[in-house]
């Protein structure tokens, strides 16, 4: 004997249908008319197209600093994923780098106390660096100082220039002054460095060109400052 | 007459069929197929031998697991913070909800930026159900933690990022161009990562 239900027809999964449809409820993203084209996901993929290999050749580039490669690196295919994910380990290397240097200084090591407040500090700094600060240069000199650098470009080209520091916070987790001093002093040359011998033909222009090396330099060398009295100070117990 | 042609669930779709069904069971019942549905997602994510359909069961995303499991991490990581200022409790619990949430969001966005085809949900699910391994690590250390050395305590630490990070880079990885993998699945690494420390340190 067969089972018929009310309605013989059958759905698509092959059951039968009853009176009672199924909602189901799916979240399908909708189109939307580009009123804000910046807001849109299509917008941001241009800048993920990308290869594993352009990542690593761009990284290379910013560490052999004192070659004038990455236009060429880059070409037209400026990517927002490189200062994204770079900057993103960095605030992981001084979170846990910042404590652990700390923790290896400290005496009494059972009662060590982390501090969260280096997890605020550390996103706060390092996305103000790799997308704050590049944004309004990158406005400034294509707006402003007519370049033809879009602002996307600069953004890129700061967030590579930020990857030098992985190699160096890391190594400043070394409890010893003078050689976090050392490493982050050879970080700021190489990430200065890298941002000026780029930026040099749009630089040689005229003079006002010329000036935007001074907000570059200050604010690399507020950043480093900023690493070394924030996150790795060292706090040395004063014998009397 | 009633000729409905009701048959047992032969798999979860199926058991999710019935579920709009049934409006006037008892509150427990409800509540123990929930749990059942979480336990058999979370089988079918962690362990790689369940998976023979290549994840076609997570078209069932739900977020009711990773919200068990997030919280539970974040209250297991709190409660065993630093009690001496009560701002490092709730310091811990905020960094871990948010991390999570904001992590997974951006891992997935990350993915769809790469060109991958993936329902947002779907992989926040599966980031989600992956952070279990965590949980257990965070607990082991919670208990025991104190009564081990370092290193000792660097063992279940790795397993369980491993496990983590295994079993979502096999999905994410599926989901983007062969010459993207590697940019796809670094920031899931990264993600466990961050976690699997907190659960160390804490």
């Amino acid at each position: 004997m067969q089972n018929f239900g009310s309605n013989n027809d059958l759905d698509e999964k092959g059951h039968v249908m009853t009176d009672q449809p199924k909602i189901k409820v799916k979240f399908e993203p909708k189109p939307k008319p580009s009123k804000c084209p910046i807001c849109t996901i299509e917008f941001y993929q241009q800048f993920f197209n990308i290869e594993q290999r352009d990542v690593y050749m761009r990284v290379r580039c910013s560490i052999l600093s004192w070659k004038p490669e990455f236009h060429e690196c880059v070409g037209k295919n400026s990517d927002l994923w490189g200062p994204l994910w770079i900057s993103t380990t960095i605030i992981f290397i001084l979170f846990a780098g910042g404590n652990l240097s700390r923790f290896l200084l400290e005496e009494d090591k059972r009662h060590f106390k982390y501090e969260y407040n280096y997890m605020y500090v550390a996103v706060f700094l390092v996305y103000a660096m790799a997308f704050i600060i590049p944004i309004i240069l990158g406005v400034i000199i294509k707006y402003i100082l007519k370049s033809e650098l879009g602002v996307f470009d600069i953004v890129c080209m700061y967030g590579y220039s930020l990857s030098v520091y992985i190699f160096v916070l890391i190594l400043c987790i070394i409890p010893y002054n003078e050689a976090q001093w050392f490493f982050l002093m050879c970080g700021l040359a190489n990430s200065t460095i890298f941002l000026l011998v780029n930026l040099r033909d749009f630089m040689k222009k005229n003079k006002q060109t010329l000036l935007i090396a001074v907000p570059i330099i200050t604010f690399n060398v507020a950043l480093i400052l900023c690493f070394k009295f924030y996150f790795f100070r060292l706090i040395y117990a004063v014998d009397d | 007459m009633d000729y409905t042609n009701q048959k047992q669930p032969q798999n979860y779709s199926q058991m999710e069929d019935l579920k709009t069904l049934d409006l006037e069971e008892s509150v427990s019942e409800t509540i123990m197929r929930d749990l059942r549905m979480i336990a058999y997602k979370l089988k079918y994510v962690l362990i790689p031998k369940e998976q023979e359909d290549n994840g076609k069961e997570l078209r069932n995303w739900d977020l009711w697991g990773p919200l068990i499991f997030c919280l539970a991490l974040a209250m297991t990581l709190s409660f065993k913070a630093d009690s001496t200022t009560s701002s490092s409790k709730s310091d811990v619990f905020a960094i871990i909800f948010v991390l999570i949430w904001v992590g997974a969001f951006v891992v997935t966005l990350n993915a769809q930026l790469l060109g991958g085809k993936v329902s947002f949900f779907q992989s926040v699910c599966l980031l989600g159900y992956c952070v279990f391994p965590i949980n257990i690590e965070a607990l082991i250390i919670a208990f025991i933690g104190s009564y081990l050395p370092f290193v000792v305590k660097l063992i279940p630490v790795i397993i369980c990022f491993a496990w983590s990070a295994y079993s979502s880079v096999g999905f994410m990885a599926s989901l983007v161009p062969p010459h993207k993998k590697k940019l796809a699945v670094y920031p899931v690494f990264l993600f466990y990562l961050f976690l699997s420390w907190f659960s160390l340190i804490v």
